[in-house]
């Protein structure tokens, strides 16, 4: 095992009954990187992070977080969001987060002190000294969170942290997350929603029915569809058809087509050389949300995903 | 009428679901076989009720200070006289008869400090002038003995005069550290320590549901081990106890201070093994008390969801403790026998038991020794409650043993 991975994971299994939940997965996380963990509902995601925590343990092969393959030996340096949101209701914002230092190893009155400052910057100074049941859901989500920083730890995991935040509070939390990442956190989080794992994910896996279908950058997973062209000719016309690749399709007055292998070029010319015209053209690259489909989609039309 | 059929169908569907959630529940079993627990409990409660009551009548006697003639006839009188008693309770306590010594009546106050045996009364001097000391709850044996006292003057002059007898009764107190008193502050700290923990260990039962409930549970288990969850939450509940014993006992001290004198002498403890070290080891035991039923009560209770399970836990978890009661009252009022080993062996009963101990035997070492026991218990539910509850509730297990590993290829 590299000392440079933070989370590292072997052939990871976990069984509830007869049933794999986690099934043979492979992980190595990065030190110092923000990787993903996407998948469907189902696909295993939440059980992973847990084994990996050592909040359950698991049925087979091992996994080490922060060097130490206990992970409860670690446990001090890592902070943990969970996916089932969970404060103690009478307890006020800034104890909560103090709280969670402390559980953690951080003295008490350094955990209200920095608890005040995180609830200033993430913008609910006002509310430090309110009751966790007199908060909105949202904000007492962003202070569980704060209270998952406050031991400013090494590696940050997040359960779906976006679920049941606003669009405001959602761009704070990805604020949040690459400022960890600054800081020299590893943060490790799981997702089903791809657009924020697009924009902060240096690397992401994609598991589905327990399995691993994919492991590597934003960029590669895209890359595992080809870009898509969209052409709108000057003059349309039924001959078109047989000029353009073969699994061109008529998308309202244009066409949509996957890039050729050999390029683009080629096409051009014939086009313009027959009179079409070039109306309109664009490249796109596909997004993460379609790799994402894809890959999940290959797993469960060959019976494998949850 | 439709309206009325329509409120009672959505009621019996609101029945139903209830009720399958009560009785499918690990929990209801307990509930259910609780009259089961009972019947045993009392079994050896009746047992330990039986014991206390053989106890005092097994230890009472009469004693008489006699020579050996009037003694052997005396005796001869007592056994005519008895069977006039038709029930055992009725009668008066077995007759002792001693040689008498140079003091005869040092040798009758002596009477009442005897570990062997409890005197309820004594005679001694002339027959025709006899004196009687008896103790509280001792007047009718007193007159007893004096009543045998002319039985035993008849029927060594027979066909004589018969001078007229005149005993001289005289109450006297049960002199400090005799084994009835000590036996009394034995009973004391059994009941002490029991009430104590009688609805404070119970208090523990539900805090595991607090976590469950409201998620904080996951941030916990990640974050320390689950016996450390389990031991914290128990030591947070014994503070509790610990403030409302502090509160009561400061009130109950002030208000003890009140009392009459000769009361107060009455309910004075009289331990074997000495004032300062019973304080000790009466506290001692109501921290282990607490911390073993607490421990098993939180184990049981972190098995429960709902508030509802927890309510019909508290059926089965009176029961135990009125069980670890009798067996340990039990114990106490017969210290020698299997009954007083098996209380203070068995963990949940273990700190009464030796609670009773400590007041009528002196010996220290073994409260030393019931004290690692018993912590070693503390130590055992708490693990164990922590297995179970990764194994039910977190759905957690370790890894497969190798023989099922094989068997699934």
């Amino acid at each position: 095992m590299a000392d440079d991975l933070a989370v590292f994971a072997e052939h990871l299994v976990k069984r509830f009954g007869e049933r794999r939940v986690v099934d043979g997965i492979d992980l190595a996380v990065p030190r110092g990187a923000i990787y993903g963990v996407l998948g469907p509902n189902g696909a295993g995601k939440t059980t992973t992070l847990r084994t990996l925590l050592g909040i359950i343990e698991p049925d087979e092969g091992r996994r080490s977080v922060l060097g130490h393959f206990s992970p409860r030996e670690a446990s001090d340096r890592v902070g943990y969001l969970p996916e089932e949101r969970g404060l103690y209701p009478s307890m006020k914002a800034r104890d909560a987060i103090a709280f969670m230092g402390a559980l953690r190893g951080l003295d008490r009155r350094t955990g209200r002190a920095r608890a005040a400052e995180l609830m200033e910057a993430a913008g609910l100074g006002h509310a430090v000294d309110e009751k966790i049941k007199k908060l909105s859901k949202g904000m007492a989500q962003l202070v569980q969170l704060l209270g998952s920083v406050v031991h400013r730890p090494d590696l940050l995991v997040l359960d779906e942290p976006f679920s049941g935040l606003d669009p405001v509070n959602q761009e704070k939390l990805e604020a949040l997350i690459l400022a960890e990442r600054d800081r020299g956190a590893t943060v490790l989080f799981s997702t089903h929603i791809m657009a924020h794992a697009e924009r902060v994910c240096d690397r992401l896996a994609i598991i589905a029915g327990g399995k691993r279908r994919f492991e590597g950058t934003v960029d590669e997973a895209r890359g595992t569809l080809p870009s898509r062209v969209r052409y709108l000719p000057t003059r349309p016309d039924a001959g078109l058809a047989d000029v353009l690749p073969h699994d061109a399709v008529p998308d309202g007055a244009g066409w949509r087509f996957q890039l050729p292998a050999e390029g683009i070029e080629g096409l051009l010319v014939t086009l313009i050389d027959r009179g079409y015209g070039i109306g309109g053209l664009s490249i796109e690259r596909p997004g993460l949300h379609d790799a994402f489909v894809r890959i999940v989609g290959t797993a469960a039309a060959t019976g494998d995903a949850a | 009428m439709n309206n009325a059929l329509r409120t009672f169908r959505q009621a019996l569907t609101i029945a139903r679901r209830d009720f399958v959630a009560t009785v499918f529940t690990p929990v209801f079993l307990l509930f259910l076989f609780a009259p089961v627990l009972l019947g045993s409990f009392s079994a050896i409660g009746g047992m330990g009720a039986a014991s206390v009551a053989d106890s005092r009548g097994d230890k009472s006697r009469i004693v008489a200070i006699l020579p050996d003639a009037p003694a052997r006839t005396m005796a001869a009188a007592d056994a005519r006289l008895r069977t006039a008693f038709r029930r055992s309770d009725e009668a008066p306590p077995v007759l002792l008869t001693r040689q008498p010594g140079r003091d005869p009546a040092a040798q009758a106050r002596a009477a009442f400090t005897r570990d062997d045996f409890e005197a309820t009364a004594v005679l001694y001097g002339p027959l025709d002038r006899p004196q009687v000391l008896y103790g509280p709850r001792g007047g009718r044996a007193a007159d007893y003995l004096a009543l045998l006292a002319a039985e035993t003057v008849v029927a060594e002059r027979p066909g004589g005069s018969v001078p007229r007898i005149t005993a001289v009764k005289t109450q006297t107190e049960r002199p400090r550290g005799s084994a009835g008193n000590r036996r009394q502050s034995a009973s004391f700290a059994v009941f002490g320590v029991f009430l104590l923990n009688l609805f404070l260990a119970s208090q523990v039962v539900g805090t595991m549901a607090e976590e469950r409930n409201n998620k904080v549970i996951e941030v916990l288990a990640a974050a320390v081990p689950l016996e450390s969850v389990f031991l914290g939450k128990l030591l947070g509940m014994f503070g509790v106890a610990v403030l409302f014993v502090g509160f009561w006992g400061a009130i109950i001290a002030r208000l003890g201070a009140l009392l009459p004198p000769e009361l107060a002498s009455a309910l004075a403890i009289q331990a074997a093994v000495g004032l300062p070290a019973f304080v000790a080891l009466f506290l001692a035991y109501f921290t282990m008390a607490y911390l073993l039923l607490g421990s098993a009560f939180l184990v049981v209770g972190a098995q429960a969801s709902t508030p509802r399970e927890i309510q019909m836990l508290a059926l089965p978890i009176s029961i135990v403790q009125m069980g670890m009661l009798a067996l340990a009252l039990a114990g106490t009022a017969r210290p020698d026998s299997w009954i007083a080993t098996a209380a203070q062996l068995f963990p949940l009963s273990s700190p009464f038991a030796m609670a009773g101990q400590a007041a009528t035997t002196p010996s220290l070492w073994p409260h030393v020794a019931a004290i690692a026991w018993q912590l070693l218990w503390v130590t055992i539910f708490i693990t164990l409650g922590a297995r179970l509850f990764r194994r039910g509730v977190l759905q957690s297990g370790g890894p497969r043993p190798f023989w099922k590993r094989a068997r699934a290829g």
